[in-house]
């Protein structure tokens, strides 16, 4: 743990505590560690436990997602949670699609940016994945990121890394030197491993659906079993449902237990969005261009 | 593999031979089973078994059978809520159908002979209780002083009212209606308004050698225990029928366990010191 | 003990596969799963757990339980298929375990289910000793033995050269029979064991079930299905009937059964909109209190036989070994102040 990590750990559990202590929010949503040596999110509801609170390369989750669950009251006609949520630069481009989206009310929301020097492969996974991802590389996601301060915060902890890194879509470029029966082919066989566990929804900040349309009782545009087509379908419509509102996290990546390239859906998506629209999910607490309905008397693109 | 070869998760095929409204959005649906095999399986079960109806290519659902084996016909009261539901209440007479059962524990029928009983019906939770009035009926002298409350949010949802008439005239029998809100016609004629609690706090039926049998909305299960509490009956004396999502019916799928118990397995029929001793609510 | 060389055992595994269906431990883009091969060589020999448990092989992902035809008014029900003979190689002694446990809930208690009895009346069942304990393994825990043969037909067990045949049960000397094994004197090697996890006493579980414990653990959960997924033992089921085919005056729907996980949201939402289960808490308690109590309440088997997937597959360390530490304090401190 290089010193300035140290520094920075030790600023988000004074940063914790003192509101805690004060009582600004009702809970701290930061990572701790886990068991068997991994990073886990943590919940710090006692200005006790801040020192539960870590920092380190470890920290890959994206805690957007936890501000779902504080949207309701703890009891019935009490006011929903205030709580402080630890982010990273892309973590932090969510809070804007959640604002954006009205999921979420600003003033509920103590916003904790630390700046970031990229995670680590095999972050969030136990020993098993060491083997397959030496932990002393950085994920492909940070490699290609030139963010490196979160786009909106309370208070900014750390040194931003200097770095100067363009995205080239270098990723998205193997998929499109692709023929599209080639592009098919590698896709199918991708679906096929699936399990439709739905851990890449679930850990998504941007599917929060209370129904999934991709999961309903009565199998209106899917049906449940596990064939290759179904499973094309969820990827597909998730993938374009996320189009302009995905900030490029790689979450739903690591979490897949059956190891499918998923981000290179969004990322293909997210490249086509910049292109057409210029616009870039997150940067700005402003809706998708995708979603923006047009106002009387507006011409339609096309 | 099971004595019979039968695939219990397979359904008996039937054809619906006839339908009537029970409420709004409620129907009463009346099946033949053509598959010896069938006829075989339901020519006897008793009140408080439920079956799995199909609306074959749709969706199977499970449903109290409110019908007894002397009828001749399986029939079943479904409430319009759903997918399924929407397709069996959308079948014409003459189509086929699916059912698998019967299923489950039932109605202690024997062990209450003798007694005196009060039964405890909510809106479409009078569809399990009505086989329990009828088997009474028609083994009338069997069975001791007869007192059922039925109720229902609105006179529309009041089920079975076709056979009021019989049940009223029985001996030993009385009926007591209410719902929650009446209509003009209903309050014009001066009837019961209220939840069932209060028409059960009004009726006041003595404990002394009775016992209850209570179906309908949770919620109404659970505060209609306290009454009877109130008025001096004892967990043991309360038996219930409880309801919980289902897909097997037959112990497998994991669904519908309340703590340890499977409704459908070990149910759906409890006593309510049983319920009360339920790790998980049924609530 | 017997023992077969490397490459006598490959020619056998080639003859199964021309025989039966053959399922074995394969590299899928790099993932080792339990899948159909149709030789020998395709076969991973040296690995530590598949991804997912074997239970795909008699209860599939996605079932067909009965076809319904229509043809105008009429319906019909198709006949089940015959179930073909299919052997599972390489299958790790928790898997055998996770099997047995699946038996005991489909089998074991009336009625039979029936598509799943005839499936694993088919099937044998060719176990394939650990050398060790893997990160994340507590198999001794829960019963259990990295060489454990209770629950195949045969245990194959690495020797210098080939492998240890030890038949267990009839099904295990038939399909053996005829295999050229060399009689050594000696034993196989144990195994290298791991840690050993404290298991509160099915008894004792229902006094940690009004704890705030659970809320709190399931906090980070996500309500995904990757650990009831990979789960040897886990098998909550949906049906449906879907379209499988239509035309103008025919129709097939088949009525599937596919997996589910009572960790989903709406898991237990009733037609009428109602969730008994409304947080993560809830769902998470029914989860491990189904396994540790309610099976063994329900079915006489304990729903967890400590392979570890759940570990090393749920995105947040939701740790079952660390839930187990800490269940067997919370018991402890209150035997102590009691």
């Amino acid at each position: 743990m290089s010193q300035s990590t140290g520094q920075v750990q030790e600023q988000i559990r004074a940063k914790a505590k003192e509101l805690l202590e004060q009582r600004q929010v009702q809970c701290v949503i930061g990572y701790e560690m886990g068991s068997r040596g991994q990073v886990r999110p943590a919940f710090i509801y006692q200005a006790d436990d801040v020192d539960r609170l870590v920092w380190n390369q470890g920290c890959t989750h994206n805690l957007t997602l936890y501000l779902h669950d504080k949207k309701k009251p703890a009891k019935k006609g009490e006011q929903p949670p205030r709580v402080a949520i630890v982010v990273k630069p892309c973590d932090s481009r969510d809070l804007n699609v959640l604002l954006a989206e009205t999921q979420i009310e600003r003033e509920r929301v103590y916003v904790i940016g630390v700046t970031c020097e990229g995670i680590l492969k095999g972050a969030g996974f136990g020993k098993q994945s060491e083997i397959r991802n030496p932990k002393s590389e950085i994920q492909d996601r940070c490699l290609r990121c030139n963010e490196r301060v979160p786009v909106v915060y309370d208070v900014l902890i750390g040194e931003p890394p200097q770095i100067d890194i363009q995205d080239d879509f270098a990723d998205v470029a193997k998929l499109e030197a692709m023929t599209p029966v080639e592009r098919v082919a590698f896709w199918l066989k991708q679906y096929d491993r699936c399990i439709r566990c739905y851990a890449c929804r679930q850990v998504c900040p941007g599917c929060y659906c209370n129904v999934c349309m991709f999961e309903r009782d009565d199998s209106l545009w899917v049906g449940i079993a596990t064939g290759v087509k179904e499973k094309e379908f969820f990827h597909l419509g998730r993938a374009y449902h996320l189009a302009a509102r995905c900030v490029e996290c790689n979450e739903c990546e690591r979490v897949c237990p059956m190891e499918l390239p998923l981000s290179l859906l969004n990322r293909k998506l997210a490249k086509e969005v910049r292109e057409l629209f210029q616009f870039r999910a997150g940067v700005e607490p402003v809706k998708a261009p995708l979603l923006t309905m047009l106002a009387e008397g507006e011409e339609p693109l096309i | 593999m099971t004595g019979n070869g039968h695939d219990p998760m397979r359904p008996y095929l039937g054809r619906l031979v006839g339908t009537r409204p029970l409420g709004t959005d409620i129907k009463l649906f009346q099946i033949e089973l053509t598959e010896p095999a069938g006829q075989q399986h339901f020519s006897y079960y008793q009140p408080g078994q439920f079956a799995f109806v199909s609306a074959l290519g749709v969706g199977e659902a499970p449903f109290g059978i409110t019908s007894i084996p002397s009828q001749g016909l399986l029939e079943f009261g479904v409430a319009k809520l759903g997918s399924v539901t929407g397709a069996l209440h959308s079948l014409e007479v003459g189509e086929m159908m699916g059912v698998r059962g019967p299923l489950g524990n039932w109605f202690p029928m024997d062990e209450i002979k003798g007694k005196n009983i009060v039964v405890l019906g909510g809106g479409i939770g009078g569809a399990p209780l009505r086989p329990v009035v009828n088997s009474i009926l028609e083994h009338r002298n069997e069975y001791g002083y007869l007192t059922i409350l039925w109720a229902a949010r609105n006179p529309s949802l009041l089920v079975f009212t076709d056979e009021y008439e019989t049940w009223q005239s029985a001996p030993d029998t009385e009926l007591h209606l209410t719902v929650d809100r009446g209509d003009e016609p209903w309050k014009a004629a001066g009837r019961n308004e209220g939840l069932i609690t209060q028409l059960l706090e009004k009726v006041a039926p003595s404990p002394q050698n009775a016992v209850t049998i209570t179906c309908g909305p949770p919620i109404m299960i659970h505060f209609a225990s306290l009454t009877l509490k109130k008025l001096g009956y004892s967990l043991d004396q309360m038996w219930t029928t409880l309801e919980a999502r289902m897909h097997c019916g037959i112990g497998k799928c994991g669904r519908c366990n309340m703590g340890e118990k499977l409704v459908c397995a070990d149910g759906p029929v409890f006593r309510q010191d049983q319920v009360a001793g339920f790790l998980e609510s049924f609530l | 003990m017997k023992v077969i060389t490397r490459e006598a055992l490959k020619t056998w595994l080639d003859r199964l596969a021309g025989e039966t269906a053959l399922f074995a431990p394969r590299s899928v883009d790099g993932i080792i799963l339990y899948r159909p091969v149709t030789g020998s060589s395709e076969i991973v020999f040296d690995y530590a757990r598949p991804k997912m448990s074997a239970k795909e092989v008699i209860f599939p992902s996605t079932d067909n339980i009965v076809s319904i035809e229509k043809q105008g008014k009429d319906v019909t029900l198709a006949e089940p298929p015959l179930e073909r003979k299919q052997v599972i190689f390489g299958l790790r002694p928790c898997d055998a375990h996770g099997i047995s446990v699946l038996d005991a809930v489909y089998i074991g208690r009336e009625p039979v289910d029936a598509s799943y009895a005839r499936r694993r009346e088919a099937t044998t069942l060719v176990g394939l000793s650990c050398p060790q304990m893997w990160e994340g393994c507590f198999c001794t825990s829960m019963g259990g033995a990295p060489d454990d043969p209770s629950h195949v037909d045969v245990l194959l067990t690495a020797v210098v050269g080939g492998y240890t045949v030890n038949a267990v049960t009839e099904k295990g000397q038939a399909i053996i029979a005829g295999l050229e094994l060399r009689e050594l004197t000696g034993d196989p090697p144990r195994p290298t064991l791991g840690e050993t996890v404290p298991v509160l006493p099915t008894e004792r579980w229902p006094e940690r079930f009004t704890d705030r414990y659970w809320d709190l653990l399931a906090e980070r959960c996500i309500g995904c299905r990757v650990c009831t997924y990979v789960c040897p033992t886990c098998r909550c089921f949906d049906v449906r009937d879907e379209v499988a085919e239509r035309r103008t005056s025919y129709a097939r729907y088949d009525r599937l059964r596919c997996w589910d996980a009572c960790t989903s949201p709406n898991y237990r939402v009733t037609a009428g909109g109602h969730n008994p289960r409304p947080t993560k808490g809830t769902r998470l308690r029914n989860r491990f209190f189904c396994k540790f109590y309610y099976m063994s309440q329900d079915y006489g088997a304990t729903g967890c036989v400590g392979c570890g997937r759940c570990i090393e597959a749920c995105p947040v360390n939701i740790d079952i070994v660390e839930m187990l530490h800490d269940v067997s304090k919370a018991s402890a401190a209150v035997e102590v102040t009691a």
